[in-house]
């Protein structure tokens, strides 16, 4: 699985992720970027949210690989 | 290398054709130093690298509208901190779903201003259209009378025709004058609402209380600004994507036979033609952007325009691509500063086209028209969009 982040640091409400993929993210009070739900894709939805990655002028959104934390030691990506 | 020392913004040739002009801005690279000192910042990579540091590129003292009135222009001349406490307070008025609330609304606007011509075989868009939507929107938004429109427009025209939109110049006894009827209209409707308040922005910010609340003078500074900035930049867009419409009848044919490419040409055509070609910065501290060093408390220009056009971004970067639609632009700025009204303005832009084709789907620029804007001016726009189309005569 993936997930996608937008970060809220750099997004300034251009809107353009959820206008372009409604079926990925939606609009806060605002009108600021929110990924729906926990954001967590499968691969079909890979395209559909790499289209906003390169769409927000922010460059505010990434998609990155989501592997559960098993608690193994692992450090953070 | 070019010899820069003799560029200055108002040579630019842009009156004919801007990719002429946007071009020459480029020509000079990315960071560079007009002869009047001013530093101008031309590449997409230069550009961002100031929208995403206001800490280095003050808004403060930077912009001003060239109306001679020493108000702050809130919140667009204001740094952080205090330019999000404004931004809190105005983001969600201007949000999405408030836009979404008054659609239908807007939509029979122009629905109504494109009815009045559609029997007539001809129109100029500027007029009939262009001038008057956005101007109807923003009462209808602000909650002002619509019978003063044609006085607002003709405030703000002037105010926006004899000044060059960057730099700090001296006004115009022309551009006084208009600004100063401009400032008293403003403050007699912000008496009048602060008396009778009503459910619109102006009310809102007039009621908050406690620490929230705004002084007079930022609120005349808010309204002074959102008429300059909501009035003639929508007009001007407006008239360029409906010019982009009617030279190009394959692209037309295209948006009207899948009406989901209507956002694509607009995308395309706010990035080749901003209204609002550039705006400006002062900045804090030494600088270096792209290898060049600008020193504290420079003017500096950031050319939304050329940025748009990247060669490197864009496979057909002064071409309308609805392909390349998503790439999108920086004609609504970026950073902390971005457009307040983007979200207005790019419905008022699907309405117009949507509506304009519902009644008149075929149409063309009149005949040896030649679409000039002019230029020095605060904004990039059409004078004049005259338009001939067939008519039906079954309409009613």
């Amino acid at each position: 699985m993936m997930r996608i982040v937008i970060d809220e640091t750099r997004c300034s409400g251009n809107g353009r992720c959820y206008t372009l993929e409604p079926a990925l993210f939606t609009d806060d009070d605002r009108g600021y970027g929110q990924v729906i739900g926990d954001g967590l894709i499968a691969e079909d939805k890979f395209d559909a949210a790499s289209r906003a990655v390169v769409a927000c002028p922010e460059d505010a959104i990434s998609i990155n690989d989501d592997e559960p934390v098993t608690g193994s030691g692992r450090g953070d990506p | 290398m070019i010899d820069h020392s003799g560029f200055s913004l108002a040579d630019v040739p842009l009156a004919a054709d801007r990719t002429v002009g946007f071009r020459f801005v480029s020509s000079f690279g990315a960071v560079f130093e007009a002869a009047d000192g001013t530093w101008v910042l031309s590449s997409a990579e230069a550009v961002q690298f100031a929208q995403r540091h206001p800490e280095l590129f003050s808004s403060a003292g930077a912009t001003q509208a060239g109306s001679g009135i020493p108000i702050p222009l809130i919140p667009v001349a204001v740094d952080p901190p205090a330019h999000l406490k404004y931004r809190r307070v105005l983001d969600p008025m201007f949000a999405p779903r408030v836009v979404n609330a008054i659609e239908g609304d807007l939509r029979a606007q122009v629905r109504d201003l494109v009815s009045a011509f559609a029997d007539d075989g001809e129109c100029d868009a500027i007029r009939d259209v262009a001038r008057l939507f956005p101007t109807q929107v923003f009462l209808t938004f602000f909650g002002i009378r619509l019978a003063d429109r044609d006085q607002l427009i003709d405030w703000v025209e002037t105010m926006l025709d004899y000044s060059t939109g960057v730099g700090t110049a001296e006004a115009s006894p022309e551009v006084v004058a208009a600004a100063t009827g401009l400032f008293f209209y403003v403050q007699g409707y912000i008496d009048e609402k602060r008396a009778d308040p009503g459910d619109d922005v102006l009310s809102r910010v007039l009621a908050l209380d406690g620490d929230e609340a705004w002084s007079n003078e930022e609120v005349l500074g808010f309204t002074f600004l959102l008429t300059l900035a909501g009035l003639d930049t929508v007009a001007a867009a407006i008239g360029f994507v409906l010019l982009r419409l009617a030279q190009d009848a394959e692209l037309r044919r295209r948006v009207i036979a899948d009406p989901a490419l209507t956002a694509a040409v607009i995308e395309e055509t706010l990035r080749l033609e901003p209204p609002a070609p550039w705006v400006t910065r002062v900045t804090t501290e030494d600088v270096t952007v792209c290898g060049s060093l600008i020193p504290a408390g420079s003017s500096v220009i950031l050319s939304l325009a050329t940025a748009n056009r990247e060669p490197g971004t864009y496979a057909h970067p002064d071409e309308v691509d609805v392909m390349q639609a998503d790439r999108g632009h920086v004609t609504f700025g970026g950073g902390i500063h971005r457009c307040l009204g983007s979200h207005l303005a790019r419905r008022e832009l699907r309405l117009v086209v949507e509506e304009f084709h519902r009644l008149i789907p075929d149409y063309e620029v009149a005949p040896a028209y030649r679409p000039e804007v002019r230029w020095p001016a605060g904004t990039l726009r059409l004078k004049t969009l005259p338009l001939v189309f067939p008519v039906s005569g079954t309409q009613s």
